[in-house]
């Protein structure tokens, strides 16, 4: 028990993800307000880019940039590039999805005049 | 140029979905007609694809020169050469087919042409993609067209749209917390290299948990049961114009993913204490075959049946390639290149019943086979290769998947493609007994269909003929790719 304690106190970033995306599932499936249902979706995307940027974060390393002059490097200098990378790119796929969503939200509440999922399904009936 | 097939079977839709509205926002009604000749020369272009492939055999494509660990590699194998030839296949049977169903506000729409040529330039990226992030990228690209497409009809697609979106996106966010997982224990994202990397870590929790999100992700993407909540909704009211090419790709595209992914990286001898993995897949498709087939057995919308028939055939493709023999794997993809047909020609048919007869439901359905001879020979073709008889393709898939079972003594895998044959026979004989009953007001004359219609029902009834008629071919190229792809 002490030892789960001091495991979790010395990682507190993946205690972060892991109560972000466990909260975001709940405002996902337990709030009727599909804007909120989308705040969840959102937050649960973003507790995992803020994984991705977790693990690969780095003390006192440098950009990965090499110079044409600088020889030889150490990469233990250099934080790795790719998690970066796949973070940018995860980041516009959100954006994206993020954009489409509200799109239909918005058209949503348009045809139903309501942004509440019961009040919806009624309607659907 | 030869090598560069599989980039360009990409950029031809993608380029011309971005340029749409740079050439038709003067001539709107040249949208549908570049949208075929889109996908007329993708047809041709994945022809000729497939020769590069039978000839030289499996092609690694390296962008900008790098090679595979540290560039981005596609993988141009048999699997996606024959999955790229039925893709554009169906992508043209049903623009044609299309055509004659769309909606009117969406008949001259620059967007919804758009989606629908981007959606398919995703479709591609997906199948031939060898790295496990460029797979997300393509998926979502598919996803996000897919989700507004199911929902470009407006009314109740929206909702079913928007949930279509929360799940969709959820099951992104879970392959890629996978993605993560494996990039951490093996440094690399590459699925040649993590071939290579991974066995020795199996162990690892960190593995098995990547493994496990990335599997959860996908199935929602592929509907497997019990996470297919979305689709029946999402597909009975998305636009009908576009629902047998949704049908019979994205579900399919998402299962070849993971085919690809359980091929290279989880060998057929990883246990969980003393379970093969490939096993506990095995019985996942033997749940979505049973369950898929009863749901759709007590369906009344029509649509909305074709649909859960999609859903218990998920099953089946599961259930082929994870026995872990050639014979199974050979048998399961090639009943997801047969149900990539059948779901289009099925929601072709079910999209014309709409169309010239306001049919809904089994119960409208009463006395429409007397008006309608080319529906009835094109919805029986689609029955026979459904239920699995020869010499449809159906039959060749659903034999060499029981084959497969028996080969690997999993008697319970064989009864279940038997058990779901049956339950296949009895939503068609539902289906039947009402297309043939006697209609209750006095019959009308036979309703004059278009050439275009014939000609895509024809064409889509062929081709499930067809690939019946070529499967011992189709089977030998495709343990080819295995037996190269190392497994």
């Amino acid at each position: 028990m002490f030892e789960l304690l001091e495991t979790l106190i010395q990682r507190p970033n993946f205690v972060v993800f892991v109560i972000l995306f466990l909260w975001g599932i709940y405002i996902m499936s337990a709030h009727p307000n599909l804007v909120k249902k989308l705040i969840g979706l959102y937050i649960v995307q973003t507790s995992v880019i803020f994984f991705l940027v977790a693990f690969s974060a780095k003390d006192g390393a440098t950009v990965p940039i090499i110079l044409a002059d600088s020889g030889l490097v150490d990469p233990m200098l250099y934080a790795n590039p790719l998690p970066h990378a796949l973070t940018v790119t995860a980041i516009v796929v959100q954006i994206a999805t993020l954009g489409v969503s509200l799109a239909l939200v918005s058209a949503i509440y348009r045809k139903f005049g309501s942004l509440d999922e019961d009040e919806i399904l009624e309607q659907l009936k | 140029m030869s090598s560069n097939l599989p980039v360009l079977l990409f950029l031809v839709p993608f380029v011309m979905g971005v340029s749409m509205p740079l050439l038709t926002a003067k001539r709107r009604s040249w949208c549908p007609n570049i949208t075929l000749g889109t996908f007329g020369v993708m047809l041709l272009l994945s022809i000729a694809n497939l020769r590069v492939v039978l000839a030289q055999g499996s092609i690694e494509y390296a962008f900008g020169g790098w090679a595979a660990p540290i560039g981005i590699a596609w993988l141009n194998d048999s699997i996606a050469a024959i999955v790229v030839l039925i893709m554009s296949l169906v992508a043209v049977i049903t623009q044609i087919y299309g055509r004659l169903d769309i909606a009117k506000d969406l008949e001259k729409s620059i967007p919804y042409y758009t989606l629908i040529l981007i959606m398919v330039s995703g479709l591609v990226g997906v199948i031939f993609a060898a790295d496990l992030f460029n797979v997300f990228v393509f998926l979502e690209v598919v996803a996000l067209t897919g989700y507004a497409l199911v929902g470009a009809a407006g009314g109740k697609g929206l909702v079913y749209a928007f949930r279509y979106l929360l799940l969709g996106s959820f099951g992104a966010s879970l392959y890629l917390l996978g993605l993560g997982h494996l990039y951490v224990a093996t440094g690399t994202l590459n699925m040649e290299d993590l071939a290579v990397r991974l066995p020795e870590l199996m162990t690892s929790t960190a593995v098995a948990g990547g493994l496990i999100y990335i599997f959860l992700g996908l199935s929602i993407k592929m509907a497997l049961i019990p996470l297919h909540s979305w689709l029946p909704d999402a597909y009975a009211n998305a636009p009908s114009s576009v629902t047998p090419l949704l049908a019979s790709t994205v579900t399919k595209v998402s299962l070849v993913a993971w085919i690809r992914i359980e091929y290279s990286i989880i060998a057929p001898g990883v246990e969980v204490s003393h379970v093969p993995v490939v096993v506990l897949l095995e019985e996942l498709g033997v749940i979505a075959a049973l369950i898929g087939g009863a749901l759709a057995l007590i369906q009344t919308n029509l649509k909305r049946m074709f649909a859960y028939g999609g859903i218990s055939h998920i099953g089946l493709i599961l259930i082929g390639v994870s026995l872990g023999n050639t014979t199974g794997f050979a048998g399961g993809m090639f009943y997801l290149i047969n149900d990539a047909v059948m779901q289009a020609s099925l929601f072709m048919i079910a999209g014309t019943l709409i169309y010239y007869h306001g049919v809904h439901t089994l119960e409208d359905l009463r006395g429409v086979g007397r008006q309608s001879p080319w529906l009835t020979g094109a919805l029986v073709v689609a029955a026979v290769a459904m239920v699995g008889l020869p010499p449809t393709g159906g039959f060749f898939g659903k034999w060499n998947i029981i084959l497969g079972a028996l080969e690997a003594q999993h008697y319970l895998a064989a009864f279940t493609v038997v058990a779901s044959t049956l339950l296949t026979l009895a939503y068609f004989l539902k289906i039947f007994s009402c297309w043939f009953h006697q209609p209750q007001h006095a019959t009308s004359e036979p309703l004059v269909v278009s050439n275009a219609l014939r000609f895509s029902l024809g064409a889509i009834s062929f081709s499930m003929i067809a690939l019946g008629l070529m499967s011992d071919t189709i089977f030998q190229f495709l343990i080819e790719s295995i037996t190269t792809g190392g497994v």
